[in-house]
């Protein structure tokens, strides 16, 4: 089965996937900028420069050719509803922002893996889920992002989430965020999804404790209690 | 949903509130517990509101990263930390070790140096500007290497082999050995695990240089965490806190401070910055623990009536620098003449740490393989051969409900394996479990009941997602005849009443009763306090329903708030300690597994686990079926696709990351049947959750072979194993 966008299942090699894919920019040639001035200046040329010096705002990404950044520079993030900034690292992932740069952070969302295997640190960005730690933050301007905290709250808890505790589909928890915002992802496209469609659409999430068959239960339920309808 | 026992919501007679003393009563008369109760921090941890250790940010602290060594041996020749210091942010970039030194194994023995910046981003872009130069040394990480004559010395004292144990009887064995009508020699090989805690370890140390500090902690037991914290700071222990609020799995893995908890706290005095040192992922698979691997070469041999006649067991147990774990041969079977020999062979590698059932999963494969090859080959059925060899008689009945769950007795070969060949083929098999559940005396429960109804039970135990918080909450609820979420279970801080360590099933058997106790005693003197306004006896009023009624007069009562007014201005506070008769021990357990085998692929894929277990009383009937859940996947994930992988010729761990070491996920979950065994009627509470670790592999290894007559014995079941079986086959 294919995988679905922006995330891979455990069977297939982890690849992110972009809808629209910015140009020239990956986490590679973050690193690779962000390692040393030199080397930044000498692959970037004058634009590396001009960012290591004067840290502009990042900039909407051009749309031909690559463009290499080094020093920080401040990005603007969607999340929630809410528009927030943040001075970071070029190389700094959505999942690095959203944890350790914006006020009040939001670590909601896990860091496990740090490279697309596990699921903790899903997050919906225009509508699908995706890996926060294989999407740069400077590939979030103009993208609408929601988070755990963004679905529901202890008193008024999403469907999803209440289903989540009524079928005791967390221990630690620590997966949970990752397993709340797939699942809520999953049942905007699907319905009233069956066992195998739940299994495919979360396969990109893992569990130590072993929950798997709670959350199904789960993801069930919340189907029904949400009257089957897809969409946010 | 809930499959327990029916309840009465009536508040009806509560018999056990007659009594002089705490009880539990009747496992099947419990109005709150022995239900399905859901989790009273689960509101939290959906939403992402719960904090865990990694979640901690604290203004002015800095990100830390540790340098590790690839090699497990090797000298440090040449250490360059100068470019580190200069990447923007890094604001420490420090070697721990000298130029010369030699590093003895892999993992904590392997940290070379530390790295600290403004954001983690920052550390980590300095940690790879640390330059060293290592002469690697001759690894020493396999069993075959650290055996090798004139293998370097790996081991304490420079020994290879340790922990010689034997017992038994030689002579008896050799000699009854003959009288068999069926023998097997075998060898079973199972694979280094690792614990997968999604949090990896790790801490916040909350330190500016003055005479107090907090400690956060992802950590199995916070009750004297303080002390160790407090000497690797240099404070007193009454001026360290260490808070322990949410924990992303521990497994076993997360007992004490540890390196990475040291050297947060050495750092933070010499910056007097907040430390935030969280292992990375590849950190946590060198220097986090593991469960031991073993090797046993077992012979066995049973007559044709099937009684198992004799064992004779050499077992190695692999747990790198340390011991590794493995219960006593025979383990749960009774056997006429047994003699073993277990051994610690020692490797250059991360010293193994409990695990969900230290030692059991690896005896229980070695010994249910056993078991299987015996039944087989004397043509009976292999339910029929454990139960004849099983003393106790709860095992019977369990395996007798897991065959039947199971399907068992509709299957068409259950004496001799599946014909094979070409296709895809189903089999089924089985293993038992054992747990001994023990309890410590050590836990104390501070109780308050305010004027206004607001209760508060506070312990210093921690929850790593077994549900200790939800206990706390509900056994005080039951008590008082309140809901779970109307009592604040305050738990996770070290400056709380003392509470025992999250390890071997032992935190239920040992806080439940001091809960219990505390509430018992609020209830007694809420009685004393309460009686004169019903005008009854103390002893006469029952507590259910949100009310405060006189037994067998329902129409005379008060609302719980009405009664906690009568408390006047002061809240009553009552302290909880130890109640043995409140607990037991002894758990035993069985579970069934059906597989499809394709012959093509080698591809097994599980279809349906059962597990069935006892436990006393069934304090949460919801988080028990979870944890069963849980016991049978991890089986899954360790029987299909979990081994620690390192390259012989250099030493380097080719499966650091969760893609190269992979656990269980969606796709490969089965149908799971968990059946809480209500015929266990013991009135005492007990931990339940490694017993359900111990046998699903080796049932899933035994339905292989009865699907298609092939007999694995190395873990893990890949489709590379398999298909070398068949070639062995043909």
């Amino acid at each position: 089965m294919p995988p679905r966008d922006g995330r891979t299942g455990p069977d297939t090699p982890p690849e992110p996937r972009e809808e629209r894919p910015p140009a020239g920019f990956s986490r590679r040639s973050f690193l690779v900028g962000a390692s040393g001035g030199a080397l930044a200046g000498a692959l970037g040329g004058g634009l590396a420069g001009k960012a290591a010096a004067a840290t502009p705002p990042a900039a909407p990404p051009a749309q031909e050719g690559p463009e290499t950044l080094s020093g920080t520079v401040e990005v603007e993030l969607r999340v929630n509803g809410t528009a927030l900034t943040a001075r970071v690292l070029p190389q700094t992932t959505l999942l690095g922002a959203l944890r350790h740069h914006v006020d009040p952070p939001l670590t909601g969302s896990k860091e496990v893996c740090d490279r697309g295997t596990c699921g903790a640190c899903t997050v919906i960005v225009d509508g699908r889920p995706v890996y926060s730690c294989m999407q740069l933050a400077v590939q979030m301007t103009g993208r609408e992002i929601r988070t755990v905290e963004g679905l529901g709250t202890p008193d008024a808890l999403s469907p999803v989430q209440a289903a989540f505790c009524e079928h005791d589909a967390l221990m630690c928890g620590f997966c949970t965020p990752g397993f709340v915002v797939a699942s809520t992802a999953c049942l905007e496209k699907h319905g009233d999804p069956d066992l195998d469609t739940i299994k495919e659409e979360l396969s990109g999430n893992v569990c130590r404790c072993g929950t798997y068959p709670h959350v199904f239960e789960a993801v069930q339920s919340a189907a029904k209690a949400r009257g089957g309808r897809t969409g946010r | 949903m809930s499959a327990g026992p029916t309840k009465d919501p009536a508040p009806a007679a509560q018999d056990w509130q007659a009594a002089d003393r705490p009880e539990w009563g009747a496992n099947d008369a419990h109005p709150l517990l022995n239900t399905d109760i859901p989790r009273v921090d689960g509101p939290e941890k959906v939403t992402g509101v719960a904090k865990y250790t990694h979640d901690i940010r604290l203004p002015g602290m800095v990100y830390a990263r540790l340098v590790i060594s690839p090699y497990p041996r090797a000298v440090v020749r040449d250490m360059n930390f100068r470019r580190a210091r200069r990447v923007p942010g890094v604001v420490h970039a420090e070697p721990l070790e000298e130029e010369g030194v030699q590093l003895l194994f892999q993992g904590a023995g392997g940290v070379v140096g530390i790295v600290a910046g403004e954001s983690p981003e920052a550390a980590e872009a300095g940690r790879a500007e640390v330059s060293i130069d290592y002469e690697a040394l001759e690894p020493v990480v396999t069993p075959e290497q650290a055996l090798a004559d004139g293998a370097p010395g790996v081991g304490r004292g420079g020994r290879n082999v340790s922990s010689v144990e034997s017992h038994g009887d030689q002579q008896a064995v050799a000699a009854a050995i003959g009288g068999c009508d069926h023998v097997v020699q075998a060898t079973y090989r199972v694979p280094v695990q690792h614990h997968v805690s999604l949090e990896t370890h790790g801490v916040v140390v909350d330190y500016d240089g003055g005479d107090s500090a907090v400690v956060y902690h992802s950590s199995q037991n916070v009750t004297g965490a303080n002390r160790e914290f407090s000497n690797y700071l240099g404070l007193d222990a009454d001026k360290v806190t260490v808070l322990v609020q949410n924990v992303g799995g521990g497994f076993g893995a997360k007992f004490g401070a540890g390196l990475e908890g040291r050297l947060a706290c050495e750092l933070a005095v010499e910056l007097k910055r907040p430390v935030h040192l969280m292992l990375t992922r590849e950190d946590e698979f060198l220097m986090a623990g593991n469960r031991s691997g073993s090797e046993q070469r077992m012979v066995g041999g049973a007559s044709s009536d099937g009684t198992f006649k004799v064992l004779a067991v050499e077992a190695d147990k692999h747990g790198g620098v340390g011991q590794g774990a493995l219960p006593r041969p025979p383990y749960i079977y009774t056997v006429e003449n047994s003699v073993a020999e277990v051994r610690s062979v020692h490797t250059a590698t991360d010293s193994s740490r409990a695990m969900r059932a230290p030692g059991h999963p690896q005896a229980s494969f070695a010994m249910e393989s056993m078991i299987d090859e015996l039944a087989y080959g004397i043509r009976m059925d292999p339910v029929e051969f454990r139960k004849k060899n099983l003393a106790d008689p709860v095992w019977h009945r369990q395996l007798d409900r897991v065959a039947e769950e199971i399907g068992w007795h509709d299957h068409p070969h259950r004496t001799q394996p599946g014909p094979g060949g070409d296709g895809v083929h189903v089999g089924i098999g089985f293993g038992v479990a054992v747990w001994g559940s023990r309890s410590r005396d050590v836990t104390v429960v501070d109780l308050r009941v305010e004027p206004d109804g607001g209760v508060t039970a506070s312990t210093a135990v921690q929850d790593i997602g077994q549900g200790a918080r939800t206990l706390v909450a509900a056994i005080v609820a039951e008590e008082l005849g309140l809901d779970a979420p109307e009592v604040r279970a305050e738990i996770g801080d070290s400056r709380l009443p003392p509470a025992v360590g999250s390890g071997g099933s032992t935190t239920t058997g040992s806080i439940g009763p001091s809960i219990k106790d505390a509430a018992y005693q609020a209830r007694v003197e809420l009685s004393k306090r309460v009686a004169p306004l019903l005008d009854a006896e103390p002893g006469e009023l029952r507590f259910a329903g949100h009310r405060v009624f006189v037994a067998g007069d329902t129409g005379r009562s008060l609302s719980w708030r009405e009664a906690c007014a009568a408390l006047g201005d002061a809240p009553l506070r009552v302290t909880g300690r130890f109640q043995p008769h409140l607990r037991d021990q002894g758990i035993h357990g069985a579970q069934a597994a059906k597989v499809q085998v394709d012959m093509l692929t080698g591809r097994v894929d599980v279809l349906k686990m059962v597990s069935i277990q006892d436990q006393g009383l069934p304090l949460n009937r919801m988080a028990i079926r979870s944890q069963m859940n849980g016991g049978m996947i991890q089986a899954l994930s360790f029987a299909l696709f979990e081994e620690r992988v390192l390259d012989p010729d250099t030493g380097i761990m080719l499966s650091s990351d969760m893609e190269n070491y992979k656990i269980a996920g969606c796709r490969e979950m089965p149908e799971l049947v968990a059946i809480i065994d209500d015929e266990d009627t013991r009135e005492a509470v007990m931990g339940m959750a490694e017993a359900s670790n111990i046998p699903g592999h080796s049932a899933i290894g035994n339905a292989i072979y009865n699907a298609c007559g092939l007999r694995l014995r190395d873990m893990p079941f890949t489709p590379d194993r398999i298909l070398t079986a068949l070639g062995g086959m043909s």
